[in-house]
This record gives structure tokens, sequence and C-alpha cells, in this order.
């Protein structure tokens, strides 16, 4: 039984794509087969984060209009034997998405893939609503700040109403976990940043992972690999585990994967 | 005295200009064909009964069932009300002619609205901010029902209960409306906007968990979380009209 994840926030920046990329490598590391789609139409980034731009032929929207046949535009990652990229077109815009050729290219990719991971755009229009219009779950990103919170509940009402699940009404609803990516322990005790708590009090919705920030993330994006892949940064480590927890797992959540430095690093890390 | 100079007003920290939304309550004057001396002999009769209550009433002509149109008789109509002491400011459901004479006399024209007959108006009947829709008149009332949500409010979400009560289980966010022609009930955080009574009922009532609310309103009139001060109480609170103040009280 093949599932549509769609990753979203309302927000732009908070790390959707980062994200997306992260989790669907984690779940074709663990053995998977999942496919990650761009539907951030005109704004094609998918494809770098994930190290394949140049080796796009045919896309998203050439699918959709029948220009190519979805194996010749999916990619085959060169490091992950069970995860594929579905890039988008950087010349189109979201207006070239129909709700039809969304289904029809979801349809047939859930007869081949376990997990098909979509990676929404920012904002609430076409391009958001048709990503997350076919999830059967949704992995809410959200920043710990003000701004990014409202806009992650304002996907959550959006999850609960517009979508085919809750259209259909018959009883089943768009799962959705939140990621809280970016997140500094330090600025919290600063009070410069939410804490977990006031996030989750205001969402109310399952906490899938805490990402913390990290230089690991940028770096791992300009290079064109998905930060799961370097297993021994915190920001890895933090995906792995809530990749783990999206397929059911039982992990404990650590709030600050970092603070397993040791005592000596601790000490370091401050006087620098 | 002197006028302050330039710059002690520019250290001044007061805003030159504010921006604030206002609703006020006008009465309606429906006419009935010409304004002839009949009408005006009826109207002597209706100020004659109640004096002061029209005394600084804003006034609203309304010209639906009027045939009083050119931009003379409009003047006159205007003058003539305006000698008996009552604030004319604008005119409604005029025809395009109408229209531009009310203009002409100095009026505003507004769009069609609803209005009630004064007798129903116990107290002041303050419009809510958005009364368009919330307030299509039905001649009889269907039965209330409350109506019940069991999820969060979302931001960006709007609940209306528009026959009777609402009962939110959960949190309403801020950015999120919940609109009741009844009392509305939140188990959960009030964040964003409750709206009660909003057909004009001030017996209405708001009850929530936590208040840390964007706006409250009763029947129209509203505070804003500016204006909520800090004594506020926070918790297991009851909001309620007393007069034409909205009063937040801790429930013991």
């Amino acid at each position: 039984m093949s599932k549509v994840i769609v990753v979203t926030s309302g927000k732009g920046g908070v790390g959707k794509t980062t994200s997306s990329a992260a989790i669907s490598a984690g779940l074709a590391m663990r053995g998977h087969k999942t496919v990650v789609v761009d539907f951030d139409v005109g704004l094609r980034n998918l494809d770098m984060i994930m190290g394949c731009e140049r080796r796009v032929v045919f896309d998203f929207i050439n699918v959709i209009q029948g220009d190519a046949k979805l194996k010749q535009a999916l990619i085959k990652d060169r490091r992950l034997e069970n995860l594929f990229v579905l890039p988008t077109s950087q010349t189109r815009d979201k207006d070239a998405l129909t709700q039809d050729g969304v289904k029809a290219v979801l349809d047939e990719l859930r007869q081949e893939f376990d997990y098909i991971i979509c990676d929404s755009p920012a904002g609430i229009e076409r391009g958001a609503h048709l990503a997350m219009y076919f999830a059967d779950e949704a992995v809410v990103v959200t920043n710990p700040e003000v701004s990014s919170v409202r806009d992650s509940d304002r996907v959550l009402g959006l999850l609960n109403s517009k979508t085919y699940l809750a259209e259909k009404a018959d009883g089943r609803a768009v799962k959705a976990q939140l990621l809280l990516t970016r997140f500094d322990p330090q600025r919290v005790a600063g009070g410069e940043m939410m804490s977990v708590e006031d996030v989750l009090e205001i969402l109310a919705i399952p906490l899938l992972g805490i990402i913390p920030e990290s230089t690991t993330v940028l770096r791992a994006s300009n290079v064109g690999m998905p930060v799961v892949l370097d297993d021994k940064s915190p920001a890895g480590r933090a995906y792995e585990d809530a990749v783990g927890r999206l397929v059911g797992e039982q992990i404990e959540m650590r709030i600050n994967p970092a603070e397993k430095r040791g005592f000596l690093q601790r000490l370091l890390k401050r006087t620098a | 005295m002197q006028a302050p100079k330039a710059d002690e007003r520019e250290g001044a920290t007061v805003k030159p200009i504010q921006i604030r939304g206002r609703s006020l309550t006008a009465v309606a004057l429906h006419l009935e064909g010409a304004a002839d001396a009949n009408f005006y002999n009826a109207l002597d009769a209706k100020l004659r009964q109640t004096p002061l209550f029209f005394e600084n009433a804003p006034l609203v002509i309304d010209l639906e069932h009027s045939s009083v149109a050119s931009p003379e008789a409009i003047s006159a109509l205007v003058a003539e009300l305006r000698r008996r002491r009552l604030s004319v400011f604008a005119a409604q459901n005029a025809t395009a002619e109408q229209a531009s004479a009310a203009l002409a006399a100095g009026l505003i024209v507004l769009p069609g609205g609803r209005d009630v007959p004064i007798e129903r108006v116990s107290r002041s009947p303050a419009r809510s901010a958005r009364p368009v829709k919330l307030l299509a008149a039905e001649p009889e009332p269907p039965p209330a029902a409350t109506k019940l949500i069991t999820q969060p409010v979302r931001s960006g979400q709007t609940v209306f209960a528009d026959r009777g009560d609402l009962v939110v289980i959960g949190s309403v966010s801020s950015g999120a409306e919940v609109i009741a022609t009844g009392n509305i009930h939140i188990y959960g955080r009030l964040r964003g906007r409750a709206l009660a009574g909003v057909n004009g009922d001030g017996a209405a009532r708001i009850f929530c968990h936590a208040l840390d609310a964007e706006l409250l309103a009763i029947a129209g009139l509203y505070r804003t979380s500016e204006t909520l001060g800090p004594d506020t109480p926070r918790q297991n609170v009851q909001i309620y009209l007393e007069g034409e103040k909205l009063c937040v009280e801790s429930l013991k």
C-alpha cells in the first residue's frame, strides 16, 4: 500500500525542499521504494538539492501534458537504489498543474512506489493546493517563530478542509505531523525563539522531529546531497529519527542531538 | 497661547493620524411617495411623541418607496429635516437619479442594508464588523441549533453558528474567527476572534478556558487585545455585556 506524503508549510524558506530530500533519502535508505516530486513549478530547486540537476530531460509538467512518459521523466538517484526524483519545469508556472493531471501522475506512481513525497511550494495557492490535495499524510515544516507557526496553522486548516480525503468526508483525514526545523536551543533559552512546547500548544499535532539549526544542512544543499547521507551531523541524525517515526517506529525525541557532544567539546564551543 | 514649535512637535510621540474602524447605529427614515404636507405632519407628530429620541441620532433617508428624485426636492427634504434638528447624513436604496441628487445635497449614498423597526430595538443594536452576510433576515427564525466543533479552529478558518450557540472543543488559533448568534463556549485557548450574539443578542456570552483573544464582541460591541488591560483575567473566563460595557470576569 503506497502512501502519498506532502511536505508543506505555508511560509517559504523554512526547509520544505531540504526536508523533502532528506525524508525521501531516509525512506530509501530503509529500503522503501521512494519518489520525491517537485510541485514548485517555475522555481525548480529539488533537483539541485538532490544533486541531479544536470540529468533533467523531461519533467513533471511534460508528463502531465502527455509530452513524455513518466518513466522518461523519473531520475534515478546515483547513491541510493530505491530513490527517484520527478523534477519540475523551470520555464512554466503553477497554472500548468491540473487536478486531473496531478491525479493521473500520482496514481501511476502509486503503482510502483511505497512512498511518494510531494515537495510543496510556499503559499496556499494552486501549487501548494495541488501538492496537498491527494495526500494521505502531511509533514508540516515549521520554524520556531510566530509567523511560521501561524502559516503552518493555516495550512493545517487547509489540510482539514481542502484535500481529497477531507472533501470525501468518509471519516478519514490527512494525518498531519510537525517537523520543527532550524531549531536552536540556545536561542530558545534566550527567548528569541519559541519553545517546542509553545509551538505544539498552538498547532496541536504530533511531533515528528526536531531538526537543529546546522551549517551541515546548507553545505549538503550546496553539494546536492540529502542531509541524511551525512550520518555524522546532528541534523542528519535528527532527520533519520524523523523518518523512523514517519514509518511508525517508536524513537525517543532528542530535543537537542547536538548536546551529545563531550564535556570538553562543549566547553570549547562556549569559549569559541 | 503659542503654537508649539516644529521641533517640539517632531519630538512628540503622538501620531498625527490614526485610522480606526467605527460602526454606529443610525435611524432609517422610510419615505413613502412624495415629501408632501402629509409626510411632514406625520413626522412632526412622531417627533412630538418622542422628542428626545431623535436628538443627535444619525439619520438615513430610505428612498426605496419614494418618488422624491429631483435635486431640488431632495435638497428641500434635507433642509426640512435639518430644520427639525434631525442629523440626516445619508440616503439608502436610492435610484441612480436619486443618488446623484443626494450627493449634490451633501449626503452620502449607502448601499442597501437591512434595518429593523425601531420599536424592536431594546438597546443599541450595534452592528458587528461584518453584518451583511450574518444578518440575512428571515421572517420566522428557525429553531435554535447548537454547533459543535471537535477540532481546533485554525488560522484563516471561520466557524459560524447561525442558529444559536457554538461549542468548540479545542483551541481557536490567532487569525481564526468563531461567530455565533448565541453564546460561544471554547474548551481551549481563544487566540483568535470571537463574536457572540451577532444578530444583536446582548444577553449572549463568551466562555473560554484561556483568553488570549485578538477580538471579543457581543452584539457588535467589541474590545480588541489592545484594549484588554493587563489586569484582565486570562484563565476560565466569561465575557458578557453589562449595559454598554464588555466585561471579562473570572469563573470562580
